[in-house]
């Protein structure tokens, strides 16, 4: 049992840890010119594959915190994406039970209906309030960049994380095992 | 076991429920807050960036090395080319070092001759970026000086050559530079030689737009862009670029600063208009005193 408490919170730091690496690439100064090309958000397919995969390793409160400062240090409306964020979390936790049997397609295409409509609300909500956004094209093609990496952070959290699902046999008898 | 867990749900769920509204709630309350009274967040910002990016920074500063060496050995292939460019740029260069040396002995005797004396407040400190904005949609970078160095919001940042942005959030050791190809920048400008005055604004592409020109045939691409001093933001006469058209037919401005890489920048120390502390009186001629007292008002 304690054994079990103590690899939870390791992975819990991982994440934490992961974030903040996420961030320090944004923030390195290599390029100051407007015209490169906008990158995927790493960080919101990151915390949906493990969603997905543990939601014990990514309680709500610590996807909150996470992405607020993400929101702080890069520069956006503070608040508004880590809530939308948060609210995709929470839908995928509540779905994550009926996507077991989906496969990895089914997986996938939830993926992006999610991070697609938490784009446009952020994006729907900015423009009711009347705040300058960017144009449209590039962050189109952020959205695409990050469903299009989301494969990649599933397939790094399971091989070199060890965050995959858990097994039936793993679920039945924890503390047998431990 | 199923069952188990179903009851382990049914104490749970309404909790993380109740949870992830607060969560929700709180979020959304700050981004409300930003939007009602953004400078107060935005200076939370600032602090929240003072206090995290200076700690990253024994971390920063190896990696933009390692990663800006290997993009210098990736342009050492192109020596021989670039060598070739460079000599005969060093040519042109001799030809205008002529001119410039000549043009420098002339204004010298002619300030002399008019007793000019320069602006005295205009020095600066010059601080180094850390840290770029993260996003493709912001353009701004952080740099290692602020409130300590007596930085404050508003003044102009420039590098060798040219005006790059202004000083938007300041911490107490670091200051946001927004640059002039943010889309929330706009700088009051000169065009040199026609004198036409324009809004320099920045649209997040590499050459911001030129808005607000009153007669755009006296404009001609080449001109020389400088910042006017217009309100007391910036000092009047540093060097911007030099305008531009785009396939579109639009007036850009090529900016002179090298914006490929910032990394040592100026910021110009400026005090600018005195600020503004008691509440605007009514623009116009003062009414006259009173002609008619009441009394004969009332008579009329």
């Amino acid at each position: 049992m304690d054994r079990s408490a103590s690899q939870l919170w390791a992975k819990r730091g991982l994440y934490v840890a992961l974030a903040m690496f996420v961030v320090f690439l944004h923030l390195l100064p290599l390029d100051t010119k407007p015209d490169r090309l906008p990158f995927p958000d790493i960080l919101i397919a990151l915390t949906y594959a493990w969603v997905l995969r543990r939601s014990e390793y990514v309680p709500i409160l610590m996807i909150a915190v996470v992405m607020f400062m993400a929101d702080l240090l890069l520069q956006r409306p503070p608040g508004l994406l880590a809530a939308l964020v948060v609210l995709g979390a929470a839908y995928l936790h509540s779905a994550a039970a009926g996507m077991r049997d989906a496969g990895f397609i089914g997986e996938w295409t939830t993926v992006g209906a999610v991070i697609t409509v938490v784009f446009v609300l952020n994006r729907l909500i900015l423009a009711i309030l009347s705040v300058q956004q960017a144009t449209l094209g590039p962050v189109v093609v952020q959205v695409l960049l990050t469903i299009a990496i989301y494969p990649v952070m599933v397939l790094i959290s399971q091989s070199a994380l060890g965050v995959r699902r858990k097994s039936v046999a793993d679920s039945g008898m924890p503390r047998v095992r431990s | 076991m199923a069952k188990d867990r179903s009851q382990r749900d049914e104490y749970t769920t309404p909790l993380r429920r109740l949870l992830l509204g607060i969560v929700v709630l709180c979020l959304l309350g700050i981004f409300l807050v930003w939007r009602i009274d953004s400078p107060r967040v935005e200076r939370f910002r600032a602090q929240v960036v003072d206090t995290v990016v200076p700690s990253m920074e024994w971390a920063m500063v190896p990696v933009t090395a390692a990663v800006n060496l290997m993009r210098d050995f990736q342009s050492y292939q192109r020596l021989s080319e670039q060598n070739r460019e460079l000599r005969s740029e060093l040519r042109l260069m001799r030809a205008w070092k002529e001119a410039a040396l000549q043009l420098e002995q002339e204004n010298a005797r002619l300030l002399d001759l008019n007793n000019v004396r320069l602006d005295p407040r205009l020095t600066y400190v010059t601080g180094v970026v850390m840290a770029d904005s993260g996003s493709p949609f912001r353009q701004s970078v952080l740099l290692n000086v602020g409130e300590r160095d007596g930085i404050v919001d508003g003044w102009a940042t420039m590098d060798g050559i040219g005006v790059v942005g202004r000083i938007s959030g300041v911490g107490s050791d670091t200051a946001r530079v927004i640059l002039l190809t943010d889309a929330s920048s706009a700088i009051p400008a000169t065009i040199q030689p026609s004198g036409q005055t324009a809004l320099i604004a920045g649209d997040n592409s590499s050459a911001p737009a030129v808005e607000f020109l009153e007669n755009r045939e006296l404009v001609r691409p080449g001109d020389r862009v400088v910042t006017s001093g217009d309100g007391g933001v910036f000092p009047g006469g540093l060097l911007i670029g030099q305008i531009t058209v785009d396939p579109g037919g639009r007036l850009r401005v090529r900016l002179s600063a090298d914006f490929e890489r910032l990394e040592f920048l100026r910021v110009l120390r400026y005090q600018s208009a005195p600020p503004i502390t008691e509440s605007g009186d009514i623009v116009g001629p003062r009414q006259p005193e009173a002609s008619l007292t009441p009394q004969e008002v009332n008579d009329g």
